[in-house]
């Protein structure tokens, strides 16, 4: 009963939160100039390199249920800031350029495993939320503005973030309660789209992303 | 317990019914993402050899009923982007359009026949030619549009064929529905030959 209460809960923030959201990335193009918590929140809503690992994390983590997920989330966007906050102020390093392919592949494998609806030892599934919270956490970081603060920037990274996998992690433990197969089924065919996409896009890499 | 799952329903209707606007308005001033997922959607959506052989997939997957019903749409967007990724690095595979209509052909005959193989069969015969789809629009991917928007368009809009086929199976509930089915696949393997004879004759 209480679970019940919280999934609503949850979920009408989740819709009320996106009604926000939305609203924001109107904003963004009357103005670019919203401040740092707006800039750290659409600069990732805005890509899909950041929105489908973000939702597929989501599903991945509800995959398991949502008292087990939300800890994945957790991980996720404490990387996530942290890495921005650390990309934040100096000179790009030499390997970022890794940084966007290991976000591509971060499609892949969190698509892939939603797609398998494969039980992951709980250690590795929080190594691969820290590992890609930083690798999104620093992709984001490095495109901050000068003008804007970094922890604010940060907190609004972590709000998206959280609105996102939140979005997944509602929507795929409310699909695995119902009766039916296909539910579940449907969310394994997103994970598989994410995946697909991810090694599309990898396939293309050589072509479009590595351009400058 | 039964109470409390029919009234998940509408939350999830509107939690995914909400996620549309945010998709929508996600295209404001960003003309590349729309662009190039508009652009990756209709290019499977145009070829009409594509169009029908995944119709036939789903189909086919829907005649098989489960387990393959439910493996179909999870496992032929991965090995289809596979093949895409062969496509976009320029692997060389030989007669990938010969492919891509004789998949029509076979799986056309597969549903008019109403054929029932082992299910490792169906999985590798349409694994198969999963892969000369993938690579036929890998190697025709356009260099100017997001990449990611393009992939997703790309992969949704198939993903869209296999359901419609898949719902359009769902006929066979009925007992005019089997016949039916049938002759649909013999229509797409019609298709197919369509589209063959010219490859066969030219090349």
């Amino acid at each position: 009963m209480t679970v019940d209460a919280g999934l609503r809960a949850l979920a009408a923030g989740a819709v009320l939160g996106l009604a926000f959201g939305a609203d924001t990335a109107c904003a963004h193009v009357a103005s670019a100039q919203a401040g740092a918590f707006y800039a750290g929140m659409l600069h990732p809503l805005t890509a899909l390199e950041h929105v489908l690992p973000m939702l597929a994390l989501g599903l991945l983590a509800g995959q398991r249920g949502l008292n087990e997920g939300q800890g994945v989330l957790l991980a996720f966007v404490v990387a996530l800031a942290a890495s921005a906050g650390l990309a934040a102020p100096g000179a790009a390093p030499a390997w970022i350029g890794w940084i966007p392919p290991l976000n591509v592949g971060s499609l892949v494998v969190i698509g892939g495993l939603v797609a398998a609806a494969w039980r992951l030892p709980t250690a590795l599934l929080y190594a691969l939320a820290l590992l890609f919270g930083a690798t999104h956490g620093y992709a984001n970081g490095a495109a901050l503005p000068a003008d804007l603060s970094p922890p604010i920037f940060a907190l609004g990274l972590v709000a998206a973030a959280l609105l996102m996998a939140g979005y997944g992690l509602v929507v795929a433990d409310a699909l695995s309660r119902l009766k039916p197969n296909w539910p579940r089924v449907a969310v394994r065919v997103a994970g598989s789209w994410v995946a697909a996409v991810g090694i599309l896009v990898l396939g293309m890499g050589g072509k479009v992303v590595g351009a400058p | 317990m039964k109470r409390t799952i029919s009234n998940r329903y509408p939350i999830l209707a509107a939690l995914i019914g909400s996620l549309l606007p945010a998709l929508a308005l996600a295209h404001v001033g960003q003309g590349e993402l729309s662009g190039g997922f508009t652009a990756g959607f209709t290019h499977p959506l145009l070829g009409l050899d594509h169009v029908v052989a995944m119709i036939a997939v789903g189909l086919w997957g829907a005649q098989l009923g489960a387990p393959a019903i439910w493996i179909l749409p999870v496992t032929f967007p991965l090995v289809m982007a596979f093949g895409g990724l062969l496509g976009g690095l320029g692997v060389e595979l030989p007669g990938v359009e010969i492919g891509i209509a004789a998949s029509a052909v076979v799986l056309g005959v597969m549903v008019a026949l109403a054929l029932r193989p082992p299910l490792w069969v169906a999985g590798a015969l349409v694994g198969l030619f999963a892969v000369f789809h993938g690579y036929a629009h890998g190697a025709e991917l356009p260099e100017s549009a997001d990449p990611l928007a393009y992939a997703l368009g790309f992969v949704v809009a198939t993903g869209g064929l296999h359901l419609v086929g898949i719902a359009i199976g769902l006929i066979r509930r009925w007992p005019w529905g089997v016949p039916s089915l049938q002759a649909g696949g013999a229509i797409i393997a019609g298709c197919g030959l369509y589209f063959l004879l010219p490859h066969l004759a030219g090349t």
